[in-house]
């Protein structure tokens, strides 16, 4: 079933102005309950403008955004409901830290929900769990944790909202390896859990094939693929077109196939690609 | 978008007034102001307007950007215009209630509308025609004086250089943690004013962070590249007076001598 | 070669008037010869910016000495001599441009040394053909790109005419086409100009262009040299928060079951190249399988 559903959207910012920009063109696309969907282009590509559309912080100029089959400017008074159905982590979310404790500042969403306080104090604790935030961290500043713990606490602040689509726009950025495996591992099993959408923005091929099930392709301002993984990454030829990459070990794989080895040219993984040499080096 | 605002609301250009040095446009628009408040006659007046309106088409910009500049000051001008007409002296030419209406009024109505447009007007000039960068050299140089007087003007032009450059960077960032807090369904539209302003907090309190990290960067990065704020620095960029800013001179000093005439021979209108 | 930058047993923590902190950087010791290309890899918190700010006297060691081209970086009256010889860049571009107008920005070091004004206009114009800005020269540097931004900020430590340039972390906030832009940028300095560079980063793909990296971790250099050294220890570098591009950890686990594949491959056509040698001479001989 669909949650979230794009169909014709278009968007130009600065309409009238010298500064008019076409930067979505005739979007249409459905994201379905539970699954995990990858989303690449390029800067300038239309992903940032895309994202905030599907929270109502931008209202299309022509087409529509439905969730749950309802569209979301029926009632532009109701745009803060769609905020709170459709998180929204934005690129280097630290730098939105306010409160005086990390507690607090997980709270101020699930506050403005308007829940009562103990399911607000209830949902703080288990988003904190979920992002694998210390217990003893939540009473302190959130101007005292290190870079690593800013970006899980910000990240806590959407989650606590319990959103049935989550959006994070490149989470990883600026982590070092170790940093952005962990919060990538976290994502995947709080997506396990919680079982709801979830759209994960990056420019780190090896991220998105690694945990996405379907990927969006923009380029131009227009979606020109949504498919499943493996089947995007196969396209390695399309996507270097519109300047995009596919994963290193997929790109190894397709250079082997040209030179005449049968092996799997779709796979995402070390691991697979291991798998794959080893039984083509078996078979004759 | 607050990122679309431009500041200073330069429009490059290669016109006459473009390509006067701006020392020079800063001085001459200081003294045209001055002169244009020592009108007291219809020809003094007339002088000045046609003054203006050259000035205006040697920038070689549309009059419409002109007139729109007027816009943020019409109800200045509209009230002050309807302020004069009722408080004029003499005879009155119609009465309604407590209201009189006299030539006089009407007259000097007139007179304070044609001033504070040609005002405007002119002083647009300086803004469009000089890049901001160009106008804190120059204001730099005319604060010179200043530094007599123990004033630190290097200083004070660094910090106008910086804030030029971080100002737009500053609204992005705020529009960025605007978006992000209503993400977060922050209420910014709603409520009363105490409302409002508290619902302002988890903006400002994000963005002063953020303007203080910046702050930290750049004087890192400025001690790297050697600046010492007391030090002499030269300039890449070296202010000079041209044959343009002679010309400028002599067409202004001719009209201010002629504003001066009507001053003189002729009896003021007032 | 000559040193250029030498790092003698440095300790080094932030002040801090309560509690006087960790030692950020301990026992810190190392060499940069005079025209390599270095890259110092760690994770966050290692200390690897730190180490940067010490290379020109922005920070300043507790114990030990940092010598840049013979000259003490505790000695005062050396402070701009030293900061003409080496360039720092820094990793957010939006924070290091002074000026609203590219030129103006490049020129803004040449400014502080007070050269004459003829000179700042051949050097900076230099500096901008040199990092592929010369168009944007009257821009304002707010509509440029990420990546574009980080050439200005270069192009304004070239203009001071450095002999190093330092660079922390200069593509952590750009995506991969300014990353490229970037990385093209330097290696070509190097090459062509023949300017020292110290590349920091944590993406080891970049630490991969260099002729030497240094791995740190907890304040001092635990182990150096060629990326393709570097490169081979996979271990070693996972259990330092590190890893390695996905061709070298292929290449990596055949070689760990036996497989006869070069000790490290850097990229992806080396992989292709050793397993297409690989399939070629043992097609049908997988019984040595290990999964």
């Amino acid at each position: 079933m669909s949650v979230i559903k794009a169909e014709g959207v278009t968007f130009v910012y600065g309409q009238g102005t010298p500064f008019q920009k076409t930067a979505l063109d005739d979007v249409s696309f459905e994201m379905r309950e539970g699954e995990f969907v990858g989303l690449i282009g390029h800067t300038g590509s239309g992903k940032s403008t895309l994202v905030q559309l599907l929270n109502g912080l931008l209202r299309p100029t022509k087409g529509k955004i439905l969730i749950d089959g309802n569209d979301i400017w029926q009632n532009p008074k109701k745009i803060r409901q769609v905020r709170f159905k459709v998180g929204l982590v934005f690129q280097y979310p630290e730098y939105q830290l306010f409160e005086e404790t990390v507690a607090k500042d997980i709270a101020f969403g699930p506050k403005n929900m308007g829940l009562p306080e103990d399911e607000v104090e209830k949902r703080v604790q288990k988003a904190a769990r979920f992002v694998g935030l210390r217990e003893e961290l939540m009473e302190a500043s959130p101007f005292e944790l290190s870079g690593g713990e800013k970006r899980r606490a910000a990240i806590a602040g959407v989650i606590a909202m319990d959103p049935d689509v989550l959006i994070l726009d490149e989470p990883t950025a600026g982590l070092d390896p170790l940093g952005r495996d962990a919060l990538l591992d976290q994502i995947v099993s709080y997506h396990k859990v919680r079982r709801n959408t979830v759209l994960l923005v990056s420019h780190t091929m090896e991220d998105i094939a690694r945990i996405a099930d379907r990927i969006i392709v923009m380029s131009k301002g227009k979606n020109v693929l949504f498919d499943d993984t493996r089947k995007v990454f196969s396209q390695g030829e399309e996507l270097e077109k519109i300047g995009l990459q596919v994963p290193q070990i997929t790109k190894i794989m397709m250079m082997l196939r040209k030179n005449g080895f049968p092996v799997d040219s779709s796979v995402l993984s070390v691991e697979q690609g291991f798998q794959e040499i080893i039984s083509c080096l078996s078979s004759d | 978008m607050v990122r679309d605002i431009t500041l200073g609301q330069y429009l490059p250009g290669s016109s006459f007034v473009h390509r006067m040095d701006a020392r020079s446009k800063i001085l001459l628009l200081t003294a045209s102001v001055v002169f244009i408040f020592l009108c007291f006659h219809f020809a003094s007046l007339l002088i000045m307007t046609g003054f203006t309106f050259l000035v205006l088409l040697g920038t070689r910009i549309s009059l419409m950007k002109y007139l729109k500049s007027l816009r943020g000051v019409l109800l200045v001008i509209v009230v002050t215009g309807l302020f004069q007409i009722f408080y004029g002296s003499g005879e009155p030419l119609f009465e309604w209630y407590f209201l009189k209406v006299t030539m006089n009024g009407l007259v000097s109505a007139a007179f304070i509308v044609v001033r504070i447009s040609i005002l405007m007007m002119i002083s647009a000039t300086l803004t469009y025609t000089t890049s901001p960068t160009d106008l804190t050299d120059a204001l730099e140089w005319l604060m010179k004086p200043l530094k007599l007087v123990r004033v630190p003007v290097n200083d004070i032009a660094m910090m106008m250089t910086i804030a030029l450059r971080f100002i737009p960077v500053l609204l992005e960032e705020t529009d960025k943690i605007m978006n992000a807090q209503k993400a977060r369904g922050a209420d910014m539209e709603s409520g009363n004013l105490f409302k409002r302003i508290k619902a302002l907090v988890p903006v400002l309190i994000p963005l002063f962070v953020s303007a203080f990290r910046r702050a930290g960067d750049l004087a890192t990065a400025m001690e790297c590249r050697c600046y010492d704020s007391g030090a002499v620095r030269t300039r890449m960029k070296v202010m000079r007076f041209g044959w343009r800013d002679l010309c400028a001179l002599l067409i202004c000093l001719t009209v201010y001598a002629a504003v001066l005439c009507c001053g003189r021979w002729l009896p003021s209108v007032f | 070669m000559a040193s250029f930058i030498e790092v003698h047993h440095v300790y080094f923590r932030y002040d801090d008037e309560e509690t006087p902190g960790e030692y950020v950087l301990q026992d810190a010791d190392l060499v940069i010869q005079k025209g390599e290309f270095v890259s110092i890899v760690g994770h966050n918190g290692c200390g690897k910016s730190t180490l940067a700010k010490h290379f020109n006297s922005i920070f300043l060691p507790e114990t030990g000495d940092v010598l840049v081209d013979g000259l003490n970086t505790k000695d005062d009256d050396q402070l701009f001599a030293i900061r003409q010889k080496v360039g720092l860049v820094l990793q957010n571009p939006d924070n290091q441009i002074v000026a609203g107008i590219v030129e103006e920005d490049v020129a803004f070091g040449c400014e502080n040394i007070g050269l004459p004004s003829g000179e700042i206009r051949e050097r900076v114009d230099r500096a901008l053909k040199a990092v592929g800005m010369y168009d944007y020269r009257t821009h304002s540097p707010d509509k440029l790109s990420g990546g574009q931004k980080q050439r200005i900020a270069i192009a304004g430590v070239i203009a001071m005419e450095p002999e190093c340039i330092v660079l922390d972390e200069p593509t952590a906030m750009l995506d991969p086409q300014g990353r490229m832009e970037v990385l093209r940028t330097i290696t070509d300095l190097n090459r062509t100009l023949g300017i020292t560079i110290v590349l920091i980063t944590h993406y080891m793909e970049e630490a991969v262009l260099s002729d030497r990296v240094l791995v740190m971790d907890s304040g001092k250099v635990i182990r150096e040299g060629t990326p393709r050294e570097i490169f081979s220890q996979v271990e070693f570098l996972k259990k330092h928060r590190l890893n390695v591009p996905q061709a070298t950890e292929l290449i990596y686990r055949l070689k760990g079951c036996g497989w006869e594949v070069p000790d490290c491959v850097l990229n992806e056509e080396e992989c292709v190249q050793a397993l297409l040698t690989l399939l070629k001479q043992t097609k049908g001989k997988g019984d040595q399988v290990c999964q």
